[in-house]
């Protein structure tokens, strides 16, 4: 398929037909979700759900590829959607107005093969693991702050983010006082879609480490984390 | 010699965290510390003593998105 012909030969035909019948959640269309939807859309993951509750602010459009002037106070997900429609309409597109809670997080990782985690606040983060965890979902997490990002792999039975954030005394970390910028976010971003699309065909992705980004500095590192 | 976040690093007797995140320089205000898996609450941080051998991670405490 013309489409798909850069893709080749990095990726093979049985591959690309591959993506094409998985199904990922991303939860969290914001500056990570809305990056992991566009290189998984572009890639050919032939179905998405996307999850989130927000509209779309002012304050989003420094880093949040979704956000334009267009759409300030319409849904992150309606956007998300309309985005794939237009890249990629072989892309099936699963838009879940709402946030993640302990009450629905099982139900929104129904017949997936992978969850993303691009949310913007560590309680919110914990229930995922935990969903994934109980569903036996690899978890692909990201995070950002200011210059600094970072991206591991949450296999089922793991629990990295319990060490990242177990015993976190606040819901929001270094991102308050760092804010946010938009080559971290993309950056991050187009990692945990690497990671997501090597899960899905089998390829050796990061195990358990946490690898970190320093875009300030240009450097990267990886620690391990079991 | 000890282990922060995976790479070697010199060790000295009386080496608290407080100690070795100066000498660092780690500057993140959020930080989350674990000696050999076990958290270290900031409290802690100038008279807990870190042992020859032991395990250190110190992760920048970040959740954005």
């Amino acid at each position: 398929m013309e489409r798909y012909l850069r893709n080749h030969d990095a990726l093979s035909e049985a591959e690309q037909a591959t993506l094409a019948i998985d199904r990922v959640l991303v939860v969290g269309c914001g500056g990570l979700g809305g990056m992991v939807i566009e290189c998984l859309a572009r890639i050919g993951v032939g179905h998405l759900r996307v999850v989130d509750g927000d509209l779309f602010e002012a304050t989003n459009l420094n880093r949040q590829i979704l956000c334009s002037t267009m759409n300030l106070n319409r849904p992150k997900t309606l956007a998300a959607k309309q985005r794939v429609m237009a890249v990629n309409p072989l892309v099936e597109v699963d838009a879940v107005q709402a946030n993640l809670t302990v009450e629905n997080a099982t139900s929104l990782l129904a017949d997936c093969d992978v969850a993303v985690d691009c949310l913007d606040n560590i309680p919110a983060r914990l229930v995922l693991q935990e969903a994934a965890k109980n569903a036996g979902l690899p978890l692909v997490h990201g995070a950002v702050a200011g210059w600094c990002g970072q991206v591991c792999i949450v296999q089922p039975g793991e629990d990295l983010l319990s060490i990242l954030y177990g015993d976190a005394r606040e819901d929001q970390g270094e991102e308050v006082g760092a804010g946010t910028l938009s080559f971290t976010a993309a950056a991050v971003g187009a990692l945990q879609a690497a990671e997501v699309v090597k899960l899905l065909l089998g390829k050796q992705g990061l195990s358990g480490e946490l690898l970190l980004l320093d875009l300030l500095n240009a450097t990267s590192n990886r620690i391990h984390l079991t | 010699m000890i282990k922060v976040n995976t790479e070697d690093f010199p060790w000295h007797p009386g080496m608290t965290v407080r100690a070795l995140l100066d000498e660092k320089l780690f500057t993140f205000r959020h930080i989350i510390v674990r000696v050999n898996g076990e958290f270290v609450p900031e409290e802690d941080y100038e008279k807990q003593l870190i042992q020859d051998g032991d395990d250190v991670l110190v992760l920048h405490l970040m959740a954005g998105g």
